[in-house]
């Protein structure tokens, strides 16, 4: 009998609140608590995450987003600086020590970014793992992958592109030389695509997430049943939020 | 080799494309004087394990000379010692960035 995991189809929500559950998922897998989490989520209003490492000011133009109504929020994974809008979101939490996750980092980014190739292939998308981080389709960028480790527990989430509005984006992020900003737009705009780009079509977020949550089961063998978060995840939620991710002092760490 | 505290204090930013890796961003306030860091700031869209340990580079790095040889095997020992893993930056481009801040 196929092993069971948690699925969490938990929303939209604020950039705090979806960074505050990947966290309170992680411990509460890393007590015990939990079953191995396959998540999917969206963000509302859309948020830009920053990677543990960055700068806000130097990666974020905060302006343009409080005028535009876009949040901001530091990851606790490192990485790029992301624009979180027409996207399926997904994390997964499960120990380190599970069969089915590599102990090399490298590897086991590989073989969680397994279970997304196979979903995109559940929508007739070809495509494969590039490291250190990206998933690729047609030479184009889909998918942006994010993995930490704490307390012997792997936290890797990541985008799937439904949509992408690049010049937005740049209204957003910051460049590290304005003078080649547009040539970096129109690279950007070759180097990335979306699941609308390719199949030429809208995809329903649901659809989306079905494809991916079969690409999860396939990848690792295993049966996702949908679940909720726990009163202890829900609490933790809470404290992460008010300790991190909505506090200034986290936010502009770096 | 360690630096005592004067009051001649430069400062300085690079980025730095780390070969194969990701985009370093150094922040250094250093004394011109006798060629030490004060502080070091290392940002960028790389990865290490744990995350945390950035900070303690940056806190070690304090009080380094800037000299190529020192500064790779100081970096070096670090990374050793705290048991870090970095994806998309190593000890070379570390060095590398932080030197370019010097030009």
């Amino acid at each position: 009998m196929n092993e069971k995991w948690r699925l969490l189809l938990t929303g939209a929500s604020t950039g705090a609140t979806n960074m505050a559950i990947d966290r309170a998922v992680l411990v509460a897998h890393s007590e015990g608590l939990v079953p191995p989490t396959v998540r999917f989520y969206e963000w509302n209003p859309p948020a830009i995450s920053i990677g543990y490492f960055q700068g806000l000011d130097e990666e974020v133009d905060l302006v343009n987003c409080r005028r535009l109504g876009v949040d901001y929020v530091r990851r606790i994974t490192g990485g790029g600086a992301v624009f979180h809008e027409h996207e399926l979101t997904y994390s997964i939490v499960i120990s380190e020590m599970h069969p089915g996750i590599p102990k090399n980092i490298m590897d086991s980014y590989g073989r969680i970014c397994g279970a997304i190739v196979k979903g995109l292939k559940n929508l007739d998308i070809d495509s494969d793992y590039k490291p250190i981080n990206d998933i690729i389709t047609s030479g184009k960028k889909i998918s942006g992958n994010a993995q930490t480790r704490k307390m012997k527990t792997v936290l890797q989430h990541g985008t799937v592109l439904m949509d992408v509005d690049v010049d937005k984006m740049f209204s957003l992020l910051k460049v590290p030389n304005e003078k080649i900003k547009d040539k970096l737009i129109a690279d950007v705009k070759d180097r990335v695509t979306s699941i609308k780009q390719i199949l030429n079509e809208e995809i329903s977020f649901s659809k989306a997430a079905e494809a991916m949550k079969n690409g999860f089961e396939e990848e690792f063998n295993v049966k996702l049943e949908l679940g909720t978060l726990t009163k202890k995840e829900e609490d933790l939620v809470k404290k992460f939020e008010k300790e991190y991710f909505s506090n200034k002092e986290w936010n502009h760490k770096r | 080799m360690v630096c005592l505290f004067t009051f001649e204090n430069m400062q300085s930013n690079s980025v730095y494309k780390v070969p194969n890796g990701k985009l370093l961003k150094i922040f250094l306030e250093y004394n011109e004087k006798n060629n030490c860091i004060n502080i070091v700031k290392i940002t960028g869209d790389f990865f290490a394990y744990p995350e945390e340990a950035i900070e303690i580079v940056e806190d070690k790095l304090k009080n380094t000379v800037l000299e190529k040889n020192l500064l790779f095997s100081k970096i070096s020992s670090m990374i050793k010692e705290n048991h870090i893993e970095f994806i998309g930056l190593n000890a070379e481009g570390l060095t590398t960035g932080i030197l370019m801040c010097l030009k």
